[in-house]
């Protein structure tokens, strides 16, 4: 019996099994693990699009609001507001002007200028071209 | 078993086979049909996403913005990702500015791409987009685009120009420029899901856009405020034809201000007619009238027919030449170079010009520009008119040494009488300092050498006459300055030939200071209903030209020049007050 039971048992190699069942294992993970990766990507992606979106609209809300500062302070928008009496002009009084460079004096024409561009003017005639880089 | 295994090889036989026909059908459909469908899978999923390029800027000389971009959408459907496009006209409707019926009207469609509302403004986009969201529906897309915007309205519209509603240059520096400004449109390629979202993965090819470049001109927005107010006034004080006045650097050549009127906004273009879009300043001709005499005095100096001694009798205001008489507006007998120029003598000018040959008058009158385009970068320059000496009658000469049977446009002028103020050079009128390169602004080099130095210097000298009480045009002065310029008062030609009785072109040209000229003006004013007696250079246009220059002077804060008073005493306050 014992030796009749012995030719018909199979033996099982179980680290054949055990290497094969590593191999699929693996195989499976790595499966897994590209498929998490691509979803991965796919989410990244998603979200660069959104940052993407969120950059594309505040850049054009800043557009969009600088030229309506640029239109509200344009010159002729000022000027209308100027000639609607808006706003105002008011000349700066003489003793609330603090001179960098000396006044010139007030002839021929009357008008006190608050500074010269000039520097022979601002210096005296001769005078070498003063440089703001010493 | 027999039968057993016919059974099995026959069933395994017909595994074969249609694993051998899956096998084909694969390499049929991954390999050999590869590219075929690849193509359709492309077209519904894939497609290039233009990215557009940002239009420059057009800036003044201090970086002051003239031309603008304001970033509008353009909403577009898609018809096959629209379930429910009444659900979608009710979300949309408030932002479009669209009757919903009409909208939903819009959206039932099958095509993939219909364009429902251009220029939607960005925050009316993004509130779109946001209530789609919100309601969980799709179908509705944003395309990025800008509307071209000029903050200043009116102001410079003819140097500015406009675009059209594709974004391309029309008139004026917009046309000029395009190709600077516009830049060149980048693209990605892109593939999207069913939804119509992008998978960001699967971007493709993609080139960024090269946005236009920033065009700085020469023009300074204060001293064109000064320049519009003036002659703003002017058009509507006196109610002429057109007024047009050109304010420039005559040792750079520099356009520092150019108005024009009849105008136009170009944020409405499409409401302005013909008339109000042209720039009169080069496109069109006029006869200049007497400060076309600076022409004579040079060449005759320069050439040596007269000098600053020699005295030119000028028949007491009545020359019989060529069958025809020629009038001085008072008689004078004998006057100077400087006089002539002073008193504006027809008489004297044409008897200068009668010393010289033809071939040399002509060419000088060719060397200060006249009869050639001056090459400023704006569309419409014509060239005027110069008859060349082999077509002259016996008058033309005369003619045209007092400013008649010549044609010129007022850049031609200022460029000319620029000549006359910076020691000779004819100057290329710049109006473009440089195109997005920075700070870096190229030197102007003179086109030629028109007269010496000496001769310019000596005709600046006796144009300071002309403005002083014994000129033609005192009205021209400007306080604490010595200006020198020249009057002209040109009859109108009229179209069914001859000239029209009581029409006339008036201008003053000046510059100042005196020393080393910074400012160079002309102010035209075509035709004014006003008496003849009235409508001279010196009474119409050299008031406009006091009025720009002192406000100017003041902008600029030149320093005031203390012989101004010796050469040109009196103010123009007294002085319009003694002709009113």
């Amino acid at each position: 019996m014992n030796g009749n039971r012995r030719r018909t048992t199979n033996s099982i190699e179980v680290n054949f099994l055990a290497r094969w069942l590593v191999v699929f294992f693996l195989l499976g993970l790595s499966g897994l693990f590209f498929v998490y990766l691509k979803n991965q990507q796919h989410s990244v992606g998603s979200q660069a699009h959104e940052v993407e979106l969120a950059l594309r609209e505040a850049e054009a809300k800043n557009e969009a609001l600088s030229a309506k500062i640029t239109a509200m302070t344009s010159r002729g928008a000022l000027q209308r507001r100027l000639d609607d009496g808006y706003i105002k002009l008011e000349a700066i009084r003489d003793t609330a002007i603090a001179r960098i460079t000396p006044a010139l004096p007030a002839e021929p024409d009357g008008v006190l200028r608050t500074a010269s561009r000039d520097p022979e003017v601002r210096f005296g005639a001769g005078a070498p071209q003063r440089s703001v880089n010493r | 078993m027999r039968n057993a295994g016919a059974r099995i090889g026959l069933v395994c036989g017909f595994l074969v086979l249609v694993f051998t026909g899956f096998a084909w059908r694969l390499i049929h459909l991954q390999i050999l049909k590869h590219d075929y469908f690849s193509e359709i899978a492309a077209e519904k999923h894939c497609f290039r996403l233009p990215i557009p390029a940002r239009r420059g800027r057009i800036l003044d000389r201090n970086g002051e913005e003239l031309a603008v971009n304001i970033p509008v959408r353009t909403v577009t459907a898609d018809g096959t990702h629209i379930h429910d496009p009444a659900a979608v006209a009710a979300v949309a409707a408030p932002f479009l500015e669209i009757p919903e019926k009409e909208l939903a009207e819009k959206l039932t469609t099958g095509r993939q791409y219909v364009v429902i509302r251009k220029e939607v403004t960005e925050e009316n986009a993004q509130g779109l987009m946001r209530a789609m969201e919100a309601h969980k529906l799709h179908g509705l897309y944003l395309e990025e685009g800008a509307e071209r915007s000029y903050p200043n309205g009116e102001m410079l519209c003819h140097v500015l120009g406009f675009v059209d509603h594709s974004g391309h240059g029309i008139d004026g520096i917009e046309k000029s420029f395009d190709a600077e400004l516009r830049g060149q449109d980048g693209f990605r390629m892109i593939e999207h899901d069913r939804k119509g979202r992008e998978i960001v993965i699967y971007r493709g090819q993609e080139q960024l856009p090269e946005h236009g470049a920033d065009i700085r001109l020469s023009i300074d927005m204060g001293l064109q405020a000064i320049v519009e107010k003036e002659v703003d006034t002017t058009y509507k004080e006196l109610h002429p034809a057109a007024v047009s006045a050109v304010l420039a650097d005559p040792q750079t050549g520099e356009i520092l201000a150019m108005a024009c009127r009849p105008n136009y906004d170009p944020n409405n273009f499409n409401e302005a007619k013909p008339e109000q879009m042209r720039n009169r300043t080069i496109t069109d001709m006029y006869e200049p009238g007497s400060t076309f005499k600076i022409v004579i005095a040079d060449a005759a100096l320069n050439d040596g027919i007269v000098d600053e001694k020699t005295r030119i009798f000028c028949e007491n205001g009545h020359f019989s030449y060529g069958g025809k008489i020629l009038k001085d507006h008072h008689g004078y007998g004998d006057l100077s170079l400087n006089e002539i120029l002073m008193k504006s003598s027809n008489i004297g000018s044409a008897k200068m010009a009668l010393r010289m040959s033809d071939e040399a008058y002509y060419g000088y009158v060719r060397r200060f520009g006249f009869g050639e385009k001056t090459g400023i970068p704006l569309h419409g320059e014509i060239s005027g008119q110069v008859i060349p000496p082999h077509r002259w009658d016996m008058l033309t000469k005369t003619r045209m040494a007092m400013g008649q049977s010549v044609a010129v446009t007022p850049i031609q002028m200022v460029m000319a009488m620029s000549a006359v103020a910076n020691g000779g050079k004819l100057m290329k009128p710049r109006l473009v300092l440089n195109k997005g390169e920075g700070d870096a602004v190229e030197e102007n080099v003179p086109l030629r050498e028109v007269v010496t130095g000496k001769t310019a210097k000596f005709v600046a000298t006796a144009l300071q006459g002309v403005v002083s009480d014994q000129g033609t045009a005192p009205l021209a002065r400007i306080d604490g300055f010595t200006v020198a310029g020249k009057t002209g008062t040109a009859q109108k030609i009229s179209p069914h030939g001859g000239y029209f009785e009581n029409r006339f072109i008036v201008s003053f040209a000046g510059f100042f200071p005196s020393d080393r000229p910074r400012l160079m003006g002309l102010v035209i004013v075509d035709d004014a209903p006003i008496g003849s007696s009235a409508n001279f250079g010196g009474l119409v246009a050299a008031p406009v030209f006091s009025k720009i220059g002192a406000k100017a002077a003041r902008y600029l804060d030149l320093s005031p020049e203390k012989s101004s008073a010796v050469v040109q005493s009196g103010t123009p306050e007294h002085a319009t007050a003694s002709i009113r």
